[in-house]
């Protein structure tokens, strides 16, 4: 059955964004409804879409040269994206709903609803897309709202910085995933997703050429997903507003990276070399990054390289060839993360953006609602048994187990961390006494805000429980369980918890200074360096071949070439009829010539 | 065959016949009754009469029945034709309309009437698939065209350009008639269906060929393909502004798709090899060469212009090479790439010589100077110019990149082991010289000041009520330009269809 609910919820934002843009930009509290109502708009279809169980939606050939070269503008809707429609839509408006309050006296409350609205649009255009070319296009509209939100507050140079920072680390990525769709494309001569799985034969006849292709698919992922090595960008994102945070870099753009390759899991799962590539990546990525967590002061921060680690943990399970453990993750993570986060955007909001935990305190007391959903969030996070995290955690842990042990001890090891660093979190915020008069009168935020954090922590309850789970998407099939993962996920949280606990208990400062993890092993500064001095070097190269070589020999050359041709070819025209009467008949002479003795 | 079958299938050609005898008793009943410019109101009611009449025209076209042939293929209504018919009355729609904005012509009456019997020529070029009657709407084009270009009669240019269009007309015209009495001396008839066959089975003599180079002549000539391109700048620098767009758009659509399916249909059997290796004998590796040509000369020369008009020219030159391609790589898929490209080429040059209007009846010339500062003057006709530009250049998402990716990546596919590849090389070196020259435009409207500047009678000018019709018609121009590269589907897939 053909329908057009794709379609609605996919345009919906976008017309919400002309709107704004083109109609009501000056009229700031009305933008931001629409915005919500446009959003609300395409969650009602979804809803519709999921429950009715639509399963094809109405296709247009966009460009059609057939034996040459086709691009079908076509929506896919199967169980993995009806159900992460139905989770981007939901989380999308929950934030929306939440913006409203946190964004409130802002200047730029259209311009930033605007930007939710086209990342709206862009993230159900990669959820839906069909084929390479939409999704690539989808996929870079995402970094452009990423780019305009994270930049929202253009005049602070920090998040200006950041934005570009962002975006040009993507590029990077995004290099190596046009890359990896055209080399897809010369193999299998297709671009939509159905028609390239059912060519993939041709493919798997050239492994080294699929595992190339499947390694630059990959590095679109690597990219959008902030995966180790360009995991850089992430952390500094969080320069934007906080929903802008909990959206989308932490629910769901980040997650598109994941999605993408559960969605051409087909191709992945045919190269053992990259799966293998794959699952290190995400290992390497979600203990660094946990590493790096424990030493963070600033709240979001902490959150942000939390989100690096738990993205960690999905591409690990992509890696270890279970798409379904990874979207499972990434669904439960979803709900969690923006919820922390908004937790977060709660505290920062009422203490006059004050982002250090070390100037918080005591706030378990003033703020009962974000406290007591903030410590839902930590549990799930954590993987406390009976919260979401632990079920989808434990089937990642539990496939690391059954494939690869030492992926499994770094996994492991992981969640020691995080269980560490989200117990120190909550224990300095929350606890002890109030650091700073801000954090001493802060009180609870404005409902619009809080009734957000009650409709997340829902799911981040109760999402990982089978019964609820399995409605949505297929759950990673249980191999025969092994009593050692879960005592060992227990065993590695409770050590996390206990010795966080015993450490930062009654603290005011920071008891325990690593440098090397505070300041992120130092991957800005070697990035900084690296680009510095070959920068430098590569500059003065191209400058010298641009100025002597290229521009002195080739398009001077070339130029005073082909200008002294046009000067001659000019004299021809000389304007005279004669002259030109002849030239037409040498001409007829010649291809006679030409045609008749050749 | 009953006379009532002809003249319904014939209509068409007959209501815009009848719409030009019409403008052309309002244009002497009221038109003659002062010297030198005709009243407005006089122009604006036989404008909206021919602009009527080839709107009815189109949509009788439209109910005409899918196929039919009469006299041997005298007339021919297809889907292809029927399509190509209609796109050439929008052309000419088009054109009636930017003629508006040129006051300066005396007689509108006349010049309505020449511009709707060169349209009859167009319908019967390419609704005929016979010999002699391509002949007749070639003529019938090319005389009606020879007018309009001298019709600017206070102008010495606009009287040379006439007399150079017409002389080297009629000498393309003398040779086509002498390669058709050629082949028809071969072949014993002059129905493009029949000719193909009986070329197939009998041995070629090399005077076969000279009569297909010369038949050839006449349609190289109307594409300006080097050359026989000497008459263009000429013509299109001095000719009014919407006769040297229509020239440069109907004719040339009109032109390519009988070339087209007289290389195509009749001369198919002897079509030769083109391939860097294995050149053969026969009309692809001429064309093939003159496309190469038409590369070279046109964007070599189209670099050291400094009239906007006679760049546009030389780049038309180059275009018409590009659009060569597509019929020496041949196939269904050449032939669409072919006539895709001529039509999106069509509208742009349309919508680029319209500004050119409007920018010389400001300025009172289309140099390059004249077009200084041209976006804080009139931000529409910079805008719109800079969209027709960039699409002739070739920037995505501009209809232009769309033709030519269609036309060379079809090319590139044409032989086998990519022996096209140079000549796909050439065009894409051209296009690269051909992006350096439009750039200069743009250059100069957007960056440079204006150096004459005289704002309060250019606005004076620019705010002319009747100025509206023709910038909203640049608009709609530049809109399907952007349309069309974006979704160039529809219309490739229309074309494609019409194939049948």
């Amino acid at each position: 059955m053909t329908s057009l609910l794709p379609w609605i919820a996919l345009l919906l934002p976008l017309a919400s964004m002309f709107v704004i843009l083109l109609a009501t930009r000056s009229l700031r509290t009305l933008s931001a409804f629409i915005s919500v109502a446009a959003v609300l708009g395409s969650f009602v279809c979804s809803c519709l879409i999921f429950f009715q169980q639509t399963s094809a939606a109405a296709a247009i050939c966009w460009i059609d040269l057939a034996p040459l070269f086709s691009v079908p503008l076509g929506l896919t809707l199967d169980p993995l994206s009806r159900s992460m429609l139905f989770m981007v839509t939901g989380v999308g408006a929950v934030i929306h709903i939440y913006s409203l309050g946190y964004m409130s006296a802002d200047a730029g409350k259209s311009r930033y609803f605007a930007g939710l609205s086209l990342f709206m649009f862009a993230m159900l255009g990669i959820v839906l897309a069909n084929n390479f070319v939409m999704m690539f296009i989808f996929w870079e509209l995402v970094g452009v709202s990423s780019y305009l939100l994270i930049g929202h507050w253009f005049e602070r140079p920090a998040a200006a910085e950041a934005a570009k920072k962002a975006f040009i680390t993507n590029r990077i990525g995004d290099f190596g995933f046009m890359l990896g769709i055209l080399m897809v494309w010369t193999g299998t001569g297709s671009l939509v997703f159905t028609e390239i799985a059912a060519g993939m034969a041709k493919l798997t006849a050239h492994p080294s050429y699929l595992t190339a292709a499947a390694l630059l698919v990959f590095c679109g992922a690597v990219g959008k997903s902030a995966q180790f090595p360009l995991h850089v960008w992430l952390p500094d994102a969080m320069e934007g507003p906080t929903p802008v945070s909990a959206l989308i870099h932490a629910a769901t753009m980040v997650a598109a990276g994941v999605y993408m390759l559960v969605r051409v899991g087909f191709l992945i799962d045919a190269s053992s070399g990259a799966l293998h590539v794959i699952a290190w990546i995400g290992t390497i990525t979600a203990v660094l990054a946990a590493l790096m967590a424990t030493q963070q002061n600033d709240i979001k921060r902490i959150l942000a390289y939390s989100t690096l680690s738990q993205l960690g943990y999905m591409v690990m399970a992509v890696g270890l060839a279970s798409g379904q453990a990874a979207m499972f993750h990434l669904f439960t993570h979803a709900a969690f993360k923006a919820l922390l986060f908004l937790g977060a955007g709660s505290i920062i909001y009422m203490l006059h953006h004050e982002q250090d935990i070390w100037r918080m305190g005591g706030l378990a007391k003033r703020l009962p609602i974000t406290f007591l959903t903030f410590l839902v969030g930590t549990l799930a996070l954590i993987g406390f048994p009976g919260f979401s995290g632990f079920f989808s955690k434990d089937a990642i842990l539990a496939l690391a187990y059954e494939r690869s042990l030492p992926i499994f001890a770094f996994a492991a090891f992981t969640a020691l961390l995080t269980a560490f660093y989200m117990t120190r979190l909550v224990v300095v915020a929350f606890f002890g006494d109030a650091r700073s008069p801000h954090a001493a009168r802060g009180a609870e935020s404005p409902i619009v805000m809080t009734l957000p954090l009650i409709l997340l922590s829902v799911p981040a309850a109760i999402g990982g429980f089978g019964f609820f789970a399995r409605n949505f998407l297929s759950l990673p099939n249980e191999t025969k369980p092994v009593v050692a993962v879960p005592v060992i996920a227990l065993l590695a949280l409770l050590i996390g918890v206990v010795s966080a606990l015993l450490l930062y208990r009654n603290r005011t400062t920071e008891p325990v200074e690593i440098e090397l993890f505070r300041n992120r092993f130092y991957f800005d500064e070697l990035y900084t360096a690296l680009i510095k001095s070959t920068q430098g070097l590569l500059a003065a190269i191209a400058a010298f071949i641009d100025r002597w070589i290229l521009d002195g020999a080739i398009v001077r050359g070339l130029s005073g070439g082909t200008w002294g041709s046009g000067f001659l070819l000019r004299l021809l025209q000389v304007g005279n009829l004669q002259a030109y009467g002849f030239l037409f008949g040498l001409g007829i002479i010649g291809l006679i010539y030409f045609t008749v003795f050749h | 065959m009953s006379y009532l079958e002809l003249l319904r299938l014939a209509a068409p050609e007959a209501i815009v016949v009848l719409t030009a005898f019409v403008v052309l008793t309002i244009g002497l009943v009221t038109g003659r009754r002062e010297a030198g410019d005709t009243p407005a109101a006089t122009a604006g009611l036989g404008a909206l009469v021919a602009a009527l009449g080839l709107a009815i025209a189109a949509a009788t076209i439209v109910r005409l029945p899918g196929h039919a042939t009469l006299f041997h293929g005298m007339l021919v209504v297809s889907p292809l034709n029927s399509l190509f018919q209609v796109i050439v009355l929008v052309l000419a729609f088009f054109t009636v309309i930017l003629a508006r904005g040129e006051r300066l012509l005396p007689n509108k009456g006349e010049y309505l009437a020449m511009i709707l019997l060169a349209t009859v020529g167009l319908m019967l070029l390419i609704g005929s698939e016979e010999l002699l009657m391509i002949f007749i709407g070639l003529e019938l084009t090319g005389l009606s065209l020879y007018v309009m270009t001298a019709f600017d009669k206070a102008s010495q240019t606009s009287a040379e350009a006439g007399l150079k269009y017409f002389l080297f007309g009629s000498m393309a015209s003398a040779f086509t008639l002498f390669g058709l009495s050629l082949i028809y001396g071969f072949t014993g008839t002059t129905s493009l269906a029949a000719i193909g066959p009986r070329l197939a089975e009998q041995a070629l003599p090399p005077l076969l060929f000279v009569g297909i180079v010369m038949t050839l002549i006449g349609f190289l000539f109307k594409i300006a393909a080097a050359p026989f391109h000497l008459w263009a700048p000429d013509a299109y620098q001095g000719a009014p502004v919407s006769t040297a767009g229509f020239i440069a758009s109907g004719s040339k659509v009109a032109s390519f798709i009988v070339l087209g399916k007289i290389l195509l249909i009749g001369f198919g059997p002897v079509s030769g090899s083109a391939d860097w290796h294995g050149l053969i004998a026969g009309w692809t590796p001429i064309l093939a060469v003159l496309s190469a040509l038409s590369i070279l000369i046109g964007n070599l020369v189209a670099l050291v212009q400094k009239n906007v008009r006679r760049l546009l020219a030389y780049s038309a030159v180059a275009h018409g090479g590009y659009t060569l391609l597509g019929l020496i790589a041949g196939g269904r898929a050449g032939f669409s790439a072919t006539l895709f490209y001529t039509t999106i080429y069509a509208v742009t040059l349309v919508g680029a010589f319209g500004v050119v209007g409007f920018v010389r009846r400001e300025n009172g010339g289309d140099d390059l100077a004249d077009f200084a500062g041209l976006r804080a003057r009139s931000p529409l006709l910079a805008g719109c110019m800079a969209i027709f530009l960039l699409s002739l250049a070739g920037l995505p998402p501009l209809a232009g990149f769309f033709g030519k990716f269609y036309l060379f990546s079809t090319a590139l596919r044409a032989g086998a082991n990519h022996g096209l590849l140079w000549l796909v090389a050439l065009a894409l070196f051209g296009s690269l010289i051909s992006l350096y020259y439009y750039l200069i435009v743009l250059k100069v409207i957007f960056l440079d000041e204006n150096a004459q500047a005289t704002p309060a009678v250019a606005r004076y000018d620019f705010e002319m009520r009747a100025d509206y019709l023709p910038k909203m018609t640049l608009l709609v121009l530049a809109g399907a330009v952007l349309l069309l590269g974006i979704i160039p589907g529809t219309l490739v897939a229309r074309i494609l269809a019409s194939f049948g």
